[in-house]
């Protein structure tokens, strides 16, 4: 073997030395790739520090060609996010930009975009190690007079920021931070993984943030908040036991250091209090091991606490700890993507899958734009805690639930087990403080069966509210098409009676009158169904959404769940529908 | 039966059902179109008559905007055809199709009423017959004479052309080339040399063939004709003809399976479902089932097989024939209960046995077959 091998030295690698080496893993493995990834990072971070500090973010977006790039076929591209945010303390500089897994917010089980502190660190060393510069910052806090400008780099050796070329300077803004990258790579602004659809998809689900942007070949854009409302951020959830495996349990245990083990697992973990602890003492735990101080167990001890807990029946995790958009801001924002017909937006109530608090909202729209081929699949905008995701789709649990759903009964296209077709717009976010991404780049949600049967039951109520928009669409084409149709048959077939029975032109006349008057009033009848439509919409429309109307049959829901759904899944949604229903009937009644 | 006097009621019906129509639209009431409905659901069976007639279920349609397309295009089509009754011409479907839009493309005001393809004016035709409740060669539209090529050294056909002058076909003097009955066979009358024993329709006009050439109608008092697969109009109204004109025994010999006794014989026995208005005259009750039966692949160590599963036309017919003792009253009647069982058997083995399943009983006997199935007559081994 080779650790036996004699000469062969075994060496410890940095944690910055393995990502330099490995940042295909988080999301540099294309060059179209690295230049979004870069952007999304920097833009995540500067929403994360706004809402933390309770601003209404402000982000200007460059992104422009600066020359040839070193890399074969590439170009060295210039990325620069502004925002006005608090501001960086100088002190965290290096490492907010350049120290691995240097995070405010690894496994605090809060709903920030960013959770380990590795995007924007490797964004640092992708430029570093294609342009042979870091980042350039520019922050200033509202303690600073000055702003402090300097160029950051990783010392990949040692996990290290490094602050070179530091000034302070004049800064035309009470606080905030600038960065820039420039990297070697190519701009791609279309297509699901292009530019556009990223800040697009970043304005649909943060409606309080007013995004303006300049990109190769297109003029400057902005897109103004719908929303003044910062999003409460829910305070952190501690992790429930139920969701944690043996080695993550010991790892959990050194945030706490010496502290009686019964004190931290009441203190580190939600849904453990006395009743529990007493629980595990009679189930055959020895009230030692809980007075023994956290870092004085051994690894049997450990096992023992972490056995005992999975034993136990605990309560489900809370649900406060996710954020949420809502439908009104939803609303609002989903027509920040263009010209719509018509959209429907559900927000559903938090609720646990796999044993962790979840929310999923989801918003559809048909675009007026109709040189999209009827055709071509519709456009699915995926976001994990409001960051667009934009790779590969057809894993996800969000296009995989799409896909489950049949959206022809809601008068859509949709060839069998894939996406319903047409101009429309399918935005659909999960938000949790414990998403399970499949890999580091955090490009897919993971399709466990209870996540993909929640995220179905969202699709479905928002189906069932649009198909009432397409209904009356189809009701006006009914309409036109038997106006059509009587103008068209009533001379042909009324001329050919009359040939055959050499009918006189009087006949001829009055057998016209009479299938005009009969037609007309199916032609009547029509108009009156569509009529009704309007006005159900407009109904719809005066109590804003969600109505009345609008409540769905949640039993209904769960049958349809169940019909189509794999059975697992179908049992576990049709479980869920019966709490939902309980909730919602008592909503109704208060 | 299209008699002369047939023909003039259709006009007669047709103008009498326009007339209706249009006083119906004249006083704005909404017309209906009553169709007889042509499915197994509507068909009735009596032993007596010995095939399928329809029940009393019609299908309705009332003019709606909905309707209004169809009936426009019923109308258009009636025209047609009685323009064709009254010149006496005749045509085909595929040509009926390629006529309207001919009338189409020459008067623009009938663009709305073109058919998108041939099966959208089928429809239209079969509309027609069914509100009429004729044949469709009541209204001179034929189709291709197909299947039906028959041997005789005794039988002789005399036609009665449209000018009214015969022609005798002496069916003994075509050498080796066969009569080829016509769609409408009401038009031939059939006498013998001498007296015919028996008519074999066999399944496949190949094995008819062979067995013509071999000798068997030098060698029998008989007529051999081949059916070519599911009996057309032609084939059926031909063998209804040698049953009720010549009284000779007819037997058929085919595959033993469930498309060849549902599809072909029952067919040609008691008709079909959806040609409930014209089994009377397109069907051949006499007709027995002489083979291949169930018993044979016994007695003459027949090679038989498996139904494959895979293959989507037997695995249809096994279920069609399930259905078919359920619900079909020709297979329920007591009277053909050999028949039943014999779907029965087919639907428990899962067997099947093919006519030409007789030429390995001896090889090197090319008229084995003739033997087998001359024994068989003789001995009266057919269902």
């Amino acid at each position: 073997m080779a650790k036996q091998a004699g000469n062969n030295k075994i060496t410890t690698s940095s944690t910055a030395e393995y990502f330099s080496k490995n940042l295909q893993q988080v999301g540099f493995s294309s060059q179209t790739k690295a230049v979004l990834t870069t952007l999304k990072e920097a833009v995540d971070n500067a929403l994360d520090a706004c809402e933390e500090h309770g601003l209404l973010p402000e982000v200007h977006v460059l992104v422009e060609k600066a020359g040839a790039g070193s890399i074969k076929n590439s170009d060295q591209i210039r990325i620069r996010v502004e925002d006005n945010g608090p501001g960086i303390d100088p002190d965290d500089v290096p490492k907010v930009f350049g120290e691995y897994l240097a995070s405010s917010k690894f496994g605090r089980g809060r709903c920030s975009r960013g959770q380990q502190g590795i995007g924007i660190s490797a964004a640092t060393t992708w430029a570093q190690l294609t342009s042979a510069v870091g980042a350039r910052v520019i922050t200033k806090t509202d303690k600073m007079r000055k702003a402090l400008s300097c160029l950051v780099e990783v010392d990949i050796k040692n996990n290290r920021g490094v602050i070179k070329d530091r000034e302070t300077i004049d800064w035309d803004r009470p606080t905030g931070t600038s960065v820039e990258f420039l990297v070697d790579g190519r701009v791609q602004l279309n297509g699901e993984a292009g530019l556009l659809n990223y800040l697009n998809g970043t304005a649909l689900v943060n409606p309080h943030l007013k995004l303006s942007y300049k990109l190769p070949e297109i003029e400057m854009q902005t897109i103004d908040r719908v929303s003044d409302m910062v999003p409460g951020i829910p305070e952190a959830t501690e992790p429930h036991p139920h969701t944690m495996k043996l080695g993550e349990f010991i790892a959990h245990s050194h945030l706490f250091g010496k502290v009686k083990a019964g004190v931290w697992l009441k203190k580190g973990f939600s849904r453990v209090h006395e009743g529990v602890i007493n629980d595990l003492v009679k189930g055959g735990l020895k009230r030692s091991v809980l007075e023994k101080s956290v870092d004085a167990l051994n690894e049997v001890e450990f096992k023992q606490l972490f056995v005992g807990l999975q034993n136990q029946k605990l309560m489900a995790p809370s649900t406060k700890s996710v954020l949420w958009i809502g439908e009104e801001a939803l609303s609002k924002s989903i027509k920040r993507l263009g010209a719509v017909d018509f959209f429907s937006v559900v927000s559903r109530k938090p609720t646990i899958c796999d044993f962790k608090p979840v929310q999923i909202e989801v918003a559809i729209a048909r675009l007026e734009d109709r040189s999209i081929e009827a055709e071509s699949a519709a456009q699915v905008l995926r976001f994990a805690n409001r960051v667009p995701l934009q790779f590969d789709k057809s894993a996800c649990a969000i296009v995989q639930a799409i896909q489950s759903v049949n959206w022809r009964s809601y008068g859509l296209v949709q060839p069998k087990d894939s996406l319903p077709q047409g101009p429309y717009i399918m935005a659909v976010s999960v938000v949790s403080p414990f998403i399970k991404f499949k890999n580091a780049s955090k490009e897919t949600v993971d399709a466990s069966d209870e996540l993909v049967a929640e995220i179905r039951l969202a699709l479905i109520q928002a189906g069932q509210r649009l198909s009432k928009h397409i209904r009356k669409e189809v009701k006006a084409n009914e309409l036109e098409e038997k106006i059509r149709h009587i103008e068209q048959f009533g001379p042909i077939l009324v001329n050919g009676l009359c040939r055959i029975v050499n009918a006189s032109e009087a006949r001829k006349k009055k057998a016209e009158e009479g299938l005009l008057k009969l037609l007309g009033r199916d032609a009547k009848a029509t108009e009156a169904e569509l009529e009704e439509a309007h006005a159900l919409l407009e109904a719809q429309q005066r109590k804003g959404q969600p109505t009345d109307a609008d409540v769905i049959d949640t039993e209904k829901l769960a049958e349809e769940v169940a019909e189509e759904a794999p059975e697992k899944a179908a049992k576990k949604a049709s479980k869920k529908a019966g709490k939902k229903r309980k909730s919602q009937t008592a909503e109704a009644s208060a | 039966m299209a008699t002369p006097s047939t023909d003039q009621s259709i006009p007669k019906l047709s103008k009498e059902l326009c007339s209706r129509l249009l006083a119906d639209l004249e006083r704005a009431k909404r017309p209906v179109l009553y169709a007889t409905k042509c499915s197994l659901d509507n068909a009735l069976y009596n032993h007596k008559l010995g095939y399928l007639t329809p029940g009393s279920k019609k299908v309705a349609t009332e003019l709606n905007v909905s309707s209004v397309k169809k009936m426009s295009r019923a109308i258009f089509m009636l025209e047609v055809l009685l323009r064709n009754i009254d010149t006496g011409a005749v045509n085909t479907k595929r040509e009926l199709y390629y006529i309207s839009k001919g009338y189409i493309k020459h008067d623009s005001t009938m663009k709305p009423l073109d058919f998108a393809d041939q099966n959208e004016s089928d429809e239209i035709i079969d509309f027609i017959c069914e509100m009429l409740e004729c044949y469709r060669e009541e209204m001179n539209c034929y189709a291709n004479d197909r299947g039906g090529q028959t041997y005789s050294q005794q039988l002789i056909v005399t036609e009665t052309l449209p000018d009214g002058d015969k022609a005798v076909i002496d069916l003994s003097k075509l050498g080796t080339s066969p009569f080829q009955p016509k769609n409408r066979p009401q038009n031939l009358k059939l006498s013998a040399r001498k007296k015919i024993d028996f008519c074999v329709i066999v399944e496949s006009e190949g094995t008819a063939n062979t067995l013509v050439a071999n000798g068997f109608t030098r060698r029998h008092s008989c007529i051999l004709m081949g059916a070519g697969g599911v009996p057309s109009n032609a084939v059926r109204g031909w063998c209804k003809l040698i049953q009720d004109q010549l009284r000779v025994p007819l037997y058929f010999f085919g595959d033993l399976d469930a498309y060849t006794l549902q599809n072909i014989y029952r067919t040609l026995k008691a008709g079909s479902a959806a040609s409930l208005i014209r089994n009377s005259d397109y069907s051949a009750p006499d007709v027995k089932f002489l083979g291949v039966l169930p018993e044979d692949i016994k007695k003459y160590d027949l090679n038989d097989y498996p139904v494959k599963e895979n293959d989507a036309q037997e695995v249809r017919a096994l279920k069609k024939a399930a259905d078919a003792l359920k619900n079909d009253p020709f297979f329920q009647d007591k009277r053909n209960k050999g028949l039943a069982q014999i779907l029965r058997w087919l639907l428990e083995n899962k067997r099947r046995c093919e006519q030409q399943a007789y030429f390995t009983v001896d090889p090197k006997d090319v008229t084995m077959p003739e033997k087998i199935i001359v024994e068989k007559i003789k001995r009266g081994n057919y269902v």
